[in-house]
């Protein structure tokens, strides 16, 4: 691990060399930097990620029946396991989803798992990601470059090799893929991950596409090729659904497909992940997910929620207010660390209108018990210092359901602040998954 | 076998471009920095001039500051890096990650340089770092056709260049051949009027056509 140390400043001009890069935009402006990485490792032990694989596996698996379910047959509201308002009134419904069945009943084929280790030894559940979660190729790249700026520390660890992820995505698209050739499909250049975008399409053998590359006719999707058209059999969108289609969603999107949906739909084509799914990975819909877990596959779940509170119930609601300021309050439309409150921070009358908002729209809301997980060890200038930090754990549901043996560690450079996300000035770790 | 749409020729054609733009560049005012240390100044309206570019320059000296540093200026060369950085940035699964470092590293010796008290000594890792990415595309893409748009774009900015500095005139015929051996290999759609200067220049009527012309002729032959 020194070794690996010594060499952060060479870690780093690679880095710089790689460009690896995310965008944020600020006041209206697009600006590029570099992701900030440390190089000292997440170590999970073997024994531990076989703990959290399982659980991760059984919890994609979960979601993927509950979404087979809700644009289905709806068993699951039938049966009184969720209120039929978290699924309706979510912003990540859709019902141009309706009654549809993706190839091979699989919505959520990449699945961004965020957790954090409490400092009781516990894995605990923040939030499932199944629309576009970004973030593996961090890992992905910054695994080689170690590798190649400390060969030693790698010969002397017994760390997994992740460098697959881009067979694994391969699998994945191929698994679903229509007849044709696989595409990941970019809002453009100035989007926050189109680094991971162009990285993933060159490691899995996709074509990039973006807005006027593809074209739908007859319900078939093609890829404007200087040779002439080409079939594509399945899209790695990494545009939100709103955007996907503008004849079926926004119809002012520019950067969308006209028509993919009709050949989604027609079964002419795959998209991954599958549009619709906002509303599994909703930030109310989170409380249930233990109970789809027992709902679906008869199982209790391996891994554990964050102690989760619904306003929209009354007992959840009189909790909330009266443990505020030991509370975090999320917004469950917002994403990227936006929308999220720490009770405690809230005073006077930017207190009192928070609460007002939640009274009036109990449904928006969620609040959580604030986790007292784990700092680790990060490099600040000669010496090390302790941050807090999350993992997302990718999930892939292919021919089977299998957990990507690394993730994104991020942490926050604030001493203060639990938010990671890369929007808010965090940086990240590799993770290492020891094979003993 | 890799598929190339409109949109990505157009890019692999302008990646060509500023590369060489880039390169060209670099070069010259690389020469110019030298000649400075005698007392000699580039005369910077002129070269506005030739190039095409407006002239908001006090002096040589700060000429030379802005236009090879200012990535804010669109037309500095560091502009120029930042596009030609770009297109290789969208074009990442065609030309492959350890290619398109050279670009980025390119554009990190061009930052370092503006840094720099001996700005040369930077300077040519630019041109080090863009003569590696010509060699590391050769070597890494497959598919002819797509490494014969890249370089019919740097010999587009070749010989636009030399025609609009009149640098290195002597060169032209050879640099017209290489340009139209590319060009047929790309499978890019050309203007027929253009190319019909063209061979005019290469044929036996080559002082019937004028220096204006055949820059024309050069900038227009490719339709994208």
């Amino acid at each position: 691990m020194e070794r690996l140390l010594s060499h952060k400043n060479q870690i780093n001009s690679q880095m710089a060399r790689y460009g690896v890069k995310f965008g944020i935009y600020k006041n209206g402006e697009f600006l590029e930097r570099l992701f900030p990485f440390d190089p000292v490792p997440r170590k999970i032990s073997a024994e531990e990620y076989k703990k959290l694989e399982t659980g991760l596996i059984q919890r994609v698996n979960a979601l993927n029946l509950f979404l087979a379910d809700i644009y289905g047959e709806k068993m699951i509201l039938r049966d009184g396991v969720i209120p039929e308002e978290f699924i309706y009134r979510s912003p990540g419904y859709l019902s141009a989803c309706e009654n549809f069945m993706p190839p091979k009943r699989i919505f959520s084929h990449i699945s961004g798992i965020d957790l954090v280790l409490g400092n009781n030894g516990e894995w605990y559940i923040l939030e499932d990601n199944l629309r576009i979660p970004s973030g593996a190729s961090y890992p992905l790249i910054a695994r080689s470059l170690c590798r190649k700026c400390s060969p030693e520390t790698f010969r002397q660890n017994n760390v997994i090799d992740n460098r697959d992820y881009g067979i694994l995505l391969k699998e994945t698209m191929d698994n679903v893929n229509r007849g044709g050739i696989n595409v990941i499909y970019t809002p453009g250049r100035f989007n926050a991950a189109y680094f991971e975008h162009s990285f993933l399409a060159e490691k899995s053998g996709s074509v990039l596409a973006e807005s006027n590359d593809i074209y739908v006719e007859n319900n078939i999707a093609y890829y404007k090729g200087n040779k002439g058209p080409v079939r594509v059999g399945a899209i790695y969108r990494r545009i939100s659904d709103e955007y996907l289609d503008p004849l079926t969603f926004k119809g002012e999107s520019l950067i969308g497909i006209p028509g993919i949906m009709t050949a989604f739909r027609a079964g002419n084509v795959a998209l991954i992940n599958a549009p619709g799914n906002g509303v599994a990975d909703d930030k109310g819909i989170y409380y249930f997910v233990p109970r789809m877990i027992r709902y679906y596959l008869g199982e209790e779940p391996v891994l554990s929620n964050a102690p989760t509170y619904l306003p929209y119930y009354e007992e959840d609601m009189k909790y909330t207010l009266d443990r505020f300021d030991d509370l975090v309050i999320k917004d469950v439309a917002e994403a990227g660390g936006y929308g999220v409150v720490f009770g405690k921070d809230l005073k006077g009358d930017r207190k009192k209108e928070f609460i007002e908002k939640i009274k009036a729209e109990p449904r928006r809301f969620i609040s959580q018990e604030i986790i007292d997980f784990q700092d680790l060890p990060i490099v600040d200038g000669d010496s090390m210092v302790e941050r807090k930090a999350d993992l997302r754990a990718f999930v892939l549901a292919g021919e089977t359901t299998k957990v990507w043996p690394s993730g994104l560690t991020r942490f926050s450079r604030n001493p203060d602040s639990f938010v990671v996300n890369s929007s808010q000035g965090g940086g990240f770790k590799d993770t290492w998954i020891m094979s003993r | 076998m890799d598929y190339v749409s409109l949109t990505k020729t157009n890019r692999l054609f302008w990646l060509g471009r500023y590369n060489e733009r880039v390169l060209s560049i670099t070069r010259y005012m690389m020469y110019w920095y030298d000649r400075m240390i005698d007392n000699s100044a580039i005369d910077h309206v002129d070269y506005c001039n030739r190039v095409g570019i407006p002239c908001e320059y006090s002096d040589p000296g700060s000429f030379m500051q802005i236009y090879l540093f200012d990535k804010e200026n669109s037309y500095s060369l560091r502009h120029a890096a930042e596009e030609m950085l770009g297109n290789g940035m969208v074009l990442r699964e065609t030309i492959s990650s350890k290619t398109l470092a050279y670009l980025q590293m390119a554009v990190n010796a061009l930052e370092l340089a503006n840094n720099d008290s001996a700005p040369g000594v930077e300077l040519q890792w630019v041109v080090d770092d863009v003569m590696a990415f010509r060699g590391s595309f050769d070597d890494f893409i497959e598919e002819e056709l797509i490494r014969n748009i890249i370089k019919t774009g740097i010999s587009i900015e070749r010989l636009s260049l030399y025609l609009r500095l009149e640098y290195n005139l002597e060169s032209m015929p050879k640099e017209m051949k290489k340009m139209m051996n590319r060009l047929r290999k790309s499978g890019l759609e050309t203007n027929a009027m253009s190319l019909g200067v063209i061979d005019m220049y290469r044929g036996d009527q080559s002082e019937n056509v004028s220096r204006e012309e055949l820059l024309r002729a050069v900038e227009s032959l490719v339709v994208v």
